[in-house]
């Protein structure tokens, strides 16, 4: 399997990127593939709290952080990074990236590059398309619609459509299902991975007293994220270089 | 050996079919022969079978998750209590869709609850088709018909409705006198009090017919338990 790198990110705040990143971290562990994480949201780290034992606090504008990251790619066991970029960090974030000549190593051929691009309501969303549209030419785009928070999205005609992806080469399209307000509010005071909730597990495997129906809110959402993931072929795409989705 | 925990969703898609009178009759059967019983009420607006069991029953708003949290979470806990949901025909969607949802019915099983639907009959095609709804998507879910003659009478198209019905049993309310029935409605009337000790207040005749109308009742209950017992039993099967 070759090294992934999988971004999540946007440039706008408050759009879920966390979300997405904690259920891609439970999709692949589920998926028994081992993963491992890195949270640019110094130093507080908000993937941190949910993943410990697999997530790194990062600065990727430093260069021994970008180094941590980026030479251990074909030397680690987990094949696939997940990087969960801070609230405005993506374009700065691609641009080092690009700067160390990753891209030129995807482009070779040597790592595998993913990006979950988590759109907003609003048209300004759309604007960041253009900015992240030069890093993407050899990498699988993935547009996020996240309703995990009720988020209502525009229906974009044909032309806009068209006026912001002329540029890049999209990959699929993910709808992440709204999870209901009561059960969301308590994974996030859990603190856990929402597998450890869903099994009814403290961050320490012993046992919790999540309610039951919380519990089937949470994994019947989580089965649906994963669907999501399975239709735009996700594992696929990471296990074998091709997206065969539904 | 310990049992299985039963928990009765008495349950109707249409409103006036006996569904209170029903879950009513359950949990009068379980007080009379001394069982400790918990009740649900799913009607927020009109809780007529919370307000005649104030002491072991509690109303659940389905709309609410943590209506939802309250009735679910306690239904899962197998201690032996049956439980009776009074299910307002309002809250037969909300109930069930929260049930497939949430994925009650695999969990109450592994937690060693038996969850039981008592779907009360009437003569419309859409109710055989919610049972039967039911049964496609949970054929394992035991659903036993209730047939009300009093609050739904089928007359004598009775054996042709029932049939389509995909129940594993049935059970019969007969009908009452509208003027017995009449005593029925107070509230303070205790169905299992008034088997060991009938209020005086109440003419003979009456105490006569209630009597004779509650007894065959309750041994069709019996019967009933009698039969989920042995089928959950693993040496008498």
């Amino acid at each position: 399997m070759k090294p992934t790198v999988i971004v999540v990110g946007a440039d706008k705040g408050g759009v879920g990127k966390t979300t997405i990143a904690r259920a891609v971290l439970d999709f692949l562990s589920l998926n028994n593939i081992e993963t491992r994480a890195f949270d640019t949201e110094t130093p507080r780290g908000t993937l941190y709290r949910f993943h410990p034992d697999e997530t790194l606090i990062v600065d990727l504008t430093s260069t021994a952080d970008q180094m941590k990251i980026i030479d251990t790619l074909n030397s680690t066991q987990a094949k696939v990074s997940v990087i969960d970029v801070r609230a405005g960090g993506l374009s700065p974030a691609l641009e080092a990236l690009d700067e160390i000549g990753f891209f030129d190593a995807v482009k070779a051929g040597e790592f595998r590059f993913l990006l979950l691009h988590v759109i907003g309501p609003s048209i300004a969303s759309l604007d960041e398309i253009a900015e992240i549209a030069p890093y993407m030419t050899d990498a699988n785009y993935f547009m996020v619609k996240n309703h995990v928070n009720d988020t209502t999205f525009f229906e974009w005609d044909p032309q806009t459509h068209s006026k912001y992806f002329e540029d890049v080469n999209t990959t699929g399209e993910i709808t992440i299902p709204k999870l209901g307000e009561l059960a969301y509010e308590q994974v996030e005071l859990a603190g856990t991975p929402y597998s450890f909730f869903i099994a009814n597990q403290t961050a320490e495997g012993e046992p919790a007293d999540h309610s039951f129906v919380l519990r089937g809110y949470v994994r019947t959402w989580l089965a649906r994220v994963a669907d999501e993931f399975e239709r735009v072929g996700l594992l696929d795409l990471i296990t074998a270089g091709v997206a065969r989705g539904r | 050996m310990s049992r299985r925990t039963f928990v009765f969703f008495v349950c109707s898609p249409h409103s006036r079919t006996g569904v209170t009178t029903a879950a009513r009759l359950l949990t009068d059967y379980y007080l009379s022969r001394g069982i400790a019983v918990e009740g649900f009420d799913t009607d927020s607006r009109e809780p007529n079978y919370a307000l005649r069991f104030p002491g072991l029953s509690r109303v659940i708003d389905l709309g609410d998750v943590k209506g939802q949290i309250s009735l679910f979470d306690r239904l899962l806990v197998a201690d032996e209590t049956p439980k009776v949901v009074d299910v307002w025909s309002r809250s037969y969607d909300q109930l069930f869709s929260t049930i497939a949802e949430i994925g009650f019915l695999e969990e109450a099983r592994r937690a060693g609850v038996e969850p039981i639907v008592l779907f009360q009959s009437d003569s419309s095609q859409t109710s055989a088709s919610n049972a039967r709804m039911l049964n496609t998507t949970w054929p394992n879910l035991w659903l036993t018909v209730i047939h009300n003659e009093g609050a739904a009478p089928l007359r004598s198209e009775a054996h042709e409705i029932l049939s389509r019905y995909p129940a594993r049993g049935k059970l019969v309310i007969p009908k009452l006198e509208s003027a017995i029935a009449t005593a029925l409605d107070d509230t303070n009337l205790s169905l299992n009090a008034f088997l060991r000790n009938p209020p005086s207040e109440i003419s003979i005749v009456v105490r006569a017919a209630i009597k004779s109308w509650l007894i065959p009742i309750f041994t069709q209950f019996q019967s009933f338990e009698l039969r989920m017992n042995l089928l959950s039993s693993q040496f008498l099967r």
